[in-house]
């Protein structure tokens, strides 16, 4: 019998504790800096614990029915809070308000649960007993819960499960009440009825969990989020499944490390392969380093410049482990020299010449970036080519956005250059393009560094054809004055999404 | 409990930072006043004699667009022996312009529209600054797109003819506004500059509010954006402006690029390279108190220097001249709206929900003219902080009666105005402004009252009076950039021929 009690105490101690780090794991998820998440959730969940104990001394009559509610309560808020905060986050902009809102309702009422208890159970025990061995199974089920959370709970059930398991703990510990205590209560059918009612809402959210998460992802992110920063100029998201690393800024999908090879191989091997001897190569845009990857693999070359205006975005791409791995720590590279600038107005300022430079932007989704795909901004970079040298351009879909394709096409043309657009197929992408400018005749490479897992020399002369459904549609060139990208990409893209 | 709930209920929001924001101090004043000294000259009070003289063949008074673009002339032609006198201690009046960490911005003129193939003076000019290179305009000085927008039922759209909310019956109006313009357009009269084909016409005996109801355009929205037109170009509203000038601002272009020309700085960007080529012919902050005819010789005074020479060009406003020059005139006719410019820094930029910041900001139904955004014409894809020039040309009053409102408020006054006509637009514009320069403008454009430009009134000053030529733009009835300069060409003509170098 008084094993049975304090395992029962074991139990909710450990499902208060879960409940908060689901709490502080969620927010620093979804908003980063885990360190202030942290602190605060543990502060507020503490404080409203506060709250609760000292609530209980308003408690009079019928404490066991109580207690059996406050279970029941805890087991329905802390159960369904990682499926709300989700849900809050994709659909709301209080994701702040929810959070702390949830974590003071569990903290007050996980609060309530030890003192209820302890007073249940004061005309069993010894008060000198009962305190010591209460609290002593209250600070085991936190360590319990401490372990279990990071080694089982978050790999094997994702935080939507586990919150819905240690909820139908709560409602577990509620019913098993109703007959431990049964002569101390008086309506405790209808509590058992209640507490059967909890169980089956909570095992239904258990069996539907993915359903839950799929619904709060499907205007997020289909995987769990790694990784999560808004930094003045963009919103940083990686996210991870199994072994499939994604990277978006402000929700569009950089790369998923599945087949980013096929994108990056196509970005830089056709051009700089054809230019054997390049020394000095220029990387605007691209801070994951996964192009300046691929350029590495020129020994011929002997200074990469990165430009990318984000530093928070290159500083993780250096640091991180996980991303740092998938770049071959090409950041970190001796002959890599990153600079954190806007791209246009750093080029506008430097008189460097460069035997290859690769334009690796987000697409034209604002005019504020459509100026990086601007007639103007290609002439820029034409004086900046070494003798011989050549441009690379990722140009957006030429199939899902065959327009704006084109036009990217057309001003890079307009700009003085010889044009040479490709394609290749990205599965987590699609149909991906490519131009190439040049002042001198483009030939396709007939050598391609070893190792490469997509380009053969067999395959690299195909990538220049384009089947009928890609091919050349009219467009005006994309000029500072009238940015005809930025309206082609918009109607293009919301053509696809319709 | 109540202590508890009372707390946990107020440290949520704060711990959230809902907190109600408290307004931020905003700095600023009133810079460049040039009244004390325009009130000084009309006042006929006493100026110190000039300390040395000097013979100078052409002395040019006034250094804004027309004085400097005849200087420019001068220059071009290979005459060399003149003086430009500018009062202010920076040249370039009405295109004068400012600069702080963020931005350089402009004080008034902030445009030059594509100058079409006929505008020959403005195209040498900007061949000269590199503008326009073999027949092609340079893509940075064109204006970046989205060029204009427009705050209207409670948000923004492209361009600032209104669209949203119009009804059938409004586009059919502007559709039939607009063939009218096509049909003025090519009866050839409305040139630029407006000397070229400006006619005697009935259209600037009556206002353009009444032409439009003589047409029978009734249409709110038409009407709201043609007087945000007079306003803005003229200083004065559709009632208040000829026919003939309400039309010649549509009539008269007909861009062959989509522009128009701007930088940041506004045409401060064209006259601080004039005053670059010209400086050594420039002294600033000397204003010229006297002009003296004594035979063939005609002596100009400053407080520092008394030129003599044969021919003056007068590029100032031309109402000065009863003022300065011995036995002119009063400018009878000549109307001049006043302005109030200011800038405002702003640290942060103003939540634009999903709206692109334009170029060019206007709110419907302001009695402002809205602002123009100084880092807009910047390469950067990422701008943080930023510096808005607004426009406010006070037409609903008498010129006198805005002139008097200007001086008789104070610079939070104006402060207050400004941030309480944006606040519509950006609601948190109070928490991204840090600082507020306000320049008032006294005469700040010519206004083409109705009856004024085909009057004897005008036609009177188009002529030199002896060796004295007339350059300032109000001589064709509006200030803008292309008729100071042909009117600053023309003087620079004439006073060559004078001095027998033509």
């Amino acid at each position: 019998m008084s094993i049975a009690l304090f395992l029962s105490v074991f139990l909710i101690a450990a499902c208060g504790l879960i409940y908060e780090l689901i709490a502080g794991t969620l927010a620093s998820y979804l908003l980063g800096d885990t360190v202030f998440q942290f602190s605060t959730i543990i502060g507020c969940y503490l404080f409203a614990m506060g709250i609760g104990s000292y609530l209980s001394r308003f408690l009079h009559r019928g404490l066991v029915a109580r207690f059996v509610s406050i279970e029941l309560m805890v087991g329905v808020v802390g159960g369904f809070s990682s499926s709300l905060l989700f849900l809050a986050f994709a659909y709301t902009e209080a994701f702040r308000l929810v959070l702390y809102m949830v974590v003071i309702m569990v903290g007050t009422l996980v609060g309530l649960e030890i003192p209820l208890l302890m007073r249940i159970l004061k005309e069993r025990f010894q008060f000198r007993e009962l305190v010591s061995h209460v609290l002593t199974f209250d600070y085991l089920g936190a360590l319990g819960a401490s372990l279990l959370f990071p080694i089982l709970l978050v790999p094997k059930l994702g935080l939507v499960r586990s919150a819905l398991v240690f909820g139908i703990f709560n409602a577990g510990v509620a019913l098993w009440s109703t007959y431990l205590f049964r002569e101390q209560i008086s309506r405790s059918r209808l509590l058992r009825a209640g507490c059967f009612v909890v169980l089956a809402l909570l095992g239904a959210g258990t069996v539907f969990a993915d359903r839950i998460s799929s619904a709060a992802d499907n205007s997020l992110y289909a995987d769990q989020v790694i990784f999560s920063r808004t930094t003045p100029y963009q919103r940083i998201v990686l996210t991870k499944w199994k072994d499939d690393l994604r990277l978006f800024l402000n929700s569009h999908l950089q790369f998923s490390s599945r087949d980013e090879y096929r994108y990056h191989e196509a970005l830089v091997h056709p051009g700089l392969a054809a230019l054997p001897g390049a020394r000095h190569v220029l990387v605007l845009g691209g801070g994951d380093g996964l192009a300046v990857r691929e350029i590495l693999k020129y020994p011929s070359v002997e200074s990469i410049t990165l430009v990318d205006l984000d530093p928070e975005m290159t500083h993780l791409f250096s640091t991180h482990a996980v991303m740092s791995a998938l770049n071959q720590h090409s950041l970190t590279n001796a002959r890599v020299h990153v600079i954190n600038a806007d791209a246009f107005r750093w080029l506008d300022t430097n008189t460097e010449q460069y035997d290859f430079i690769v334009a690796d932007f987000p697409d034209p989704t604002s005019y504020a970036l459509g100026k990086l795909f601007t007639t103007a901004f290609y002439r820029l970079a034409a004086k900046h080519l070494a003798s011989g040298g050549l441009i690379v351009v990722q140009s957006t879909s030429p199939l899902f956005a065959r327009q704006s394709y084109w036009c990217i096409v057309e001003s890079v043309k307009q700009a003085g250059l010889r044009v040479y657009p490709y394609h290749v197929y990205v599965p987590s992408f699609g149909e991906w393009g490519y131009v190439i400018g040049s002042f001198a005749p483009y030939e396709p490479p007939r050598q391609l560094p070893t190792g490469l897992r997509f380009l053969s020399t067999a395959n690299v002369a195909e990538l220049f054809v384009f089947p009928v459904d890609m091919q050349p549609v009219p467009a005006e060139p994309n000029r500072l004055n009238d940015q005809v990208l930025v309206r082609y990409y918009e109607q293009e893209w919301k053509d696809v999404a319709h | 409990m109540d202590g508890f709930s009372r707390r946990e209920f107020f440290g949520a929001p704060a711990l959230l930072g809902l907190w109600r924001k408290t307004d931020r101090r905003i700095t600023g004043g009133f810079v460049n006043d040039s009244f004390p000294l325009g009130h000084r000259l009309r006042d006929g009070a006493e100026f110190r004699a000039p300390a040395q003289q000097l013979r100078v063949p052409i002395v040019i008074v006034g250094g804004g667009m027309a004085g400097l673009n005849a200087a420019w002339y001068l220059d071009k032609r290979g005459f060399h022996d003149f003086v430009l006198l500018e009062m202010e201690q920076q040249a370039g009046g009405n295109s004068r312009w400012g600069e702080n960490e963020i931005s350089r911005f402009p004080w008034a003129a902030h445009y030059v529209p594509v100058p079409a193939k006929g505008e020959s003076l403005a195209r040498e000019l900007f061949e000269e600054l590199g503008v326009l290179r073999d027949g092609k305009w340079d893509e940075r000085a064109l204006c970046f797109d989205p060029q204009e927008r427009l705050f209207i039922n409670g948000h923004w759209q492209e361009g600032i003819e209104p669209e949203d909310g119009a009804t059938p019956k409004d586009r059919a109006q502007y559709r039939r506004f607009m063939e009218k313009v096509s049909e003025f357009r090519a009866a050839g009269q409305f040139t630029v500059p407006m000397e070229y084909g400006a006619r005697p016409s009935p259209l600037d005996r009556m206002s353009m509010a009444d032409w439009l109801v003589q047409q029978g355009f009734d249409s709110a929205p038409l009407g709201w954006y043609i007087n945000y037109a007079c306003r803005d170009d003229y200083g004065a509203l559709a009632k208040d402006t000829s026919a003939w000038a309400g039309i010649q601002y549509f009539a008269s272009r007909e861009p062959e690029e989509k522009g128009p020309l701007t930088w940041p700085e506004g045409n401060g960007w064209i006259a601080a390279r004039l005053i670059d080529k010209l400086k050594r012919h420039l002294r600033t902050g000397g204003a010229v108190y006297g002009v003296v005819r004594g035979g063939n010789q005609i002596r100009v005074l400053t407080e520092q220097t008394e030129y003599v020479a044969d021919a003056v060009i007068w590029a100032a406003p031309t109402f000065l001249a009863s003022y300065v020059i011995e036995g002119a005139p009063r400018a009878e006719g000549f109307q001049y709206s006043p302005w109030l410019t200011a800038n405002l820094t702003l640290d942060r930029i103003p939540d634009q929900k999903n709206a692109e910041p334009a170029w060019d900001n206007v709110i419907y139904d302001s009695p402002a003219l809205g602002y123009v955004n100084a880092t807009h014409m910047s390469l950067a894809t990422h701008v943080d902080r930023t510096v808005w020039t607004f426009y406010w040309s006070l037409a609903e009053y008498t010129p006198e009666a805005a002139r008097r409102l200007l001086l008789a408020r104070d610079w939070n006054y104006w402060k207050e105005a400004i941030l309480h006509d944006l606040v519509r637009a950006h609601p948190d514009i109070r928490q991204c402004v840090a600082h507020i320069d306000i320049m008032r403008i006294g005469h700040a454009m010519a206004r083409p009252s109705p009856g004024f430009l085909f009057s004897e009134h005008r036609a009177r000053w188009l002529k030199p009076t002896g060796n004295i030529f007339f350059a300032n733009s109000d001589l064709s009835g509006f200030s803008i950039f292309e008729e100071a300069q042909y009117r600053g060409v023309e003087a620079a003509k004439g006073a060559l021929r004078l001095v027998g170098r033509a």
